[in-house]
């Protein structure tokens, strides 16, 4: 563990964007809420962020991407397209280090996902730990308040300085090559961190009544609860804004966009989300999930029990991005789960 | 389809944006022609044929001379297309739907409203002839309007999205409007405008109508829930709904 004065993590930010060897991405102010956006000035930082509005997993993944240009003459020429811009993103909390972590697994377990592995691996993620907790935010719950992976480095606030956790080589070539002032971590330093994460499990106020790994059980016995699954999709606009804000959903629809010589174009994908009315249909007009119930249950069984069986990861990282942005106020997951744990006992 | 269909644009009760939008497309528009010939456009051009492939309308329909003239221009046409929220939802027209009539008159002709024929209600143009396929939106989106003419031209459905504008707040990283203590009726509207009001700081006014299948119920409650009253809700709904409300209350 190593140990940096602020006025010096400022610098070793400032100097990371000056030299603009990669693009640097942090945590700003957007309105009165928080992104992650291209970072200009070492000062426009906000560590102390309680939550984004997207998680970085955009960087991975962009909401529209360019997959292929296709030219047609007398034959079919393809040419792939992958836009890659290596960045280096700062302030990511422990939640969504972990689900990033998933998506790693998710786009590279069964197929190689080139689009989204090349962005990944040109990468360097610095993480903090958490200093605001968002309200809707159950995160000691999924036991992802804090972690001991899945970043380069990881940040920890101790007052005047931060504490910082060297998670890879990549993580440490960047102290080397943009930090000046490093100082080795006594004991206190190293307790205080602990200290820090300790709290930070406590300044949660949402929380499950049950152990998250037994989703996978509650949501086969809930499965069936069709009242209790139309109760709470009753005021569902099936607007996908839960899917849509999530660090572990990564369904896309990809069109083909023909230009106006007709001749030829480019294949794009775009994010989708399973509560959309559209997304189950098929080409014969059949909808597998025609009523916003059987929709709203789909996305509690991906999160619980379908992504658990494919990769063994309870998909939900408990920061409340869904609940925060859903206006009716119905994706909150600890009702829900709690709500469908007493209805199946 | 020929090989380069004819087109032609028509207008009727509107203001004539959504044609100044198809106008302007300026660098594009060159290439348009390429792939369809336009036969009849009134506000670009003086030539007119009735020989045409696909007919685009603009404006709503408010007199029986409005609809006698639509069904001619649908026998002639192959495929129809609604352009605009006034064609293809009424638009701001049928604000005046649930108003009363000589009312209504009174303030836009004074004494003179005898002189001018015109129905109590503005309707949709699928309300008096059918329509294959609507370019939502006031104004339209250029993009999607091209985007439904190559589709057109290739034989290809378009893709004209059924969610609502909550899904482009979200990829574009709005702040949605009730977290700005504003109210909007993106819950219930059709996208594909990449929610181009609320990116520049505004709200979203339902232009491009009801999505198929709206949560209307759940968005008046929530609404009320954040301190709007009745009317004021009712307002909200009916600066482009009034004509989609009706239709569907007739269904």
């Amino acid at each position: 563990m190593k140990i940096i004065d602020k006025e010096d993590l400022d610098s070793f930010v400032a100097d990371m964007i000056e030299k603009g060897e990669k693009e640097v991405v942090g945590v700003q102010e957007k309105g009165h809420k928080y992104a992650f956006q291209e970072l200009k000035r070492a000062e426009d930082l906000r560590l102390d962020y309680d939550v984004t509005m997207l998680p970085p997993k955009k960087y991975f993944m962009p909401q529209r991407e360019d997959l292929l240009e296709y030219e047609k003459d007398e034959d079919l020429s393809l040419e792939g397209v992958n836009e890659v811009v290596p960045r280096i993103i700062i302030g990511i909390h422990p939640y969504d280090l972990i689900a990033i972590e998933q998506m790693d697994r998710v786009f590279s377990d069964t197929y190689e996902d080139e689009h989204y592995l090349k962005k990944r691996k040109e990468s360097v993620l610095i993480g903090v730990n958490m200093q605001e907790v968002s309200e809707w935010s159950f995160a000691a719950s999924m036991g992802t308040a804090t972690t001991d992976y899945g970043y380069d480095l990881m940040l920890t606030d101790l007052g005047d300085r931060y504490a910082i956790e060297i998670g890879s080589s990549k993580g440490s070539d960047l102290l080397e090559r943009y930090c000046v002032d490093l100082k080795e971590a006594k004991s206190e330093d190293i307790e205080s961190v602990e200290r820090e994460k300790e709290k930070i499990k406590e300044s949660f106020e949402k929380e499950f009544e049950f152990s998250p790994e037994s989703l996978p059980w509650l949501m086969e016995q809930g499965y069936e609860k069709k009242e209790f699954w139309e109760e709470h999709a009753e005021d569902c606009y099936s607007c996908g804004s839960c899917n849509l804000v999530c660090p572990t959903c990564y369904c896309f629809d990809v069109q083909d966009i023909s230009d106006l010589s007709l001749g030829g174009g480019k294949r794009t994908r775009k994010w989708d989300g399973c509560l959309l009315e559209s997304f189950a249909v098929v080409a014969s007009g059949e909808n597998f999930r025609e009523e916003r119930s059987e929709r709203y249950r789909h996305r509690y069984m991906r999160k619980g029990k379908y992504l658990y069986d494919m990769f063994g990861d309870i998909a939900c990282v408990g920061c409340g991005r869904c609940s925060s942005h859903c206006v009716p106020d119905i994706a909150d997951p600890t009702v829900v789960f709690n709500e469908l744990m007493e209805e199946v006992r | 389809m020929s090989k380069k269909p004819k087109a032609a644009i028509f207008d009727f009760a509107g203001c004539e944006g959504d044609e100044l939008q198809i106008a302007n497309l300026e660098e594009q528009l060159l290439d348009l022609l390429n792939i369809v010939e336009v036969v009849s456009f009134r506000e670009v051009m003086t030539e007119h044929s009735d020989d045409y492939d696909i007919a685009f309308i603009e404006g709503s329909v408010t007199r029986d001379h409005d609809a006698e003239r639509l069904k001619r221009i649908r026998d002639n046409a192959d495929i129809v297309v609604a352009i605009g929220a006034c064609a293809t939802i009424g638009g701001i027209n049928s604000i005046r739907n649930t108003q009363d009539h000589e009312e209504v008159k009174q303030r836009v002709y004074g004494d003179k409203g005898d002189m001018f024929e015109s129905w109590d209600k503005a309707k949709a143009v699928d309300a008096v002839i059918d329509v294959d396929y609507k370019v939502h939106g006031c104004p339209i989106d250029r993009d999607e309007f091209l985007h439904v003419v190559k589709s057109l031209v290739m034989g290809k459905e378009p893709n004209i999205p059924d969610y609502p504008v909550c899904v482009e707040c979200k990829l574009n990283e709005n702040v949605c409007a009730f977290e700005r203590d504003e109210f909007c009726v993106g819950p219930v509207t059709r996208a594909g405008c990449d929610a181009c009001c609320v990116n520049e700081g505004t709200i979203c006014w339902g232009c491009r109508g009801l999505i198929d299948n709206p949560n209307e119920d759940a968005h008046m409650e929530v609404l009320e829930e954040y301190g709007l009253t009745p009317e004021e809700v009712m307002k909200k709904f009916s600066l482009y709904f009034n004509w989609q409300e009706e239709a569907r209350e007739d269904e």
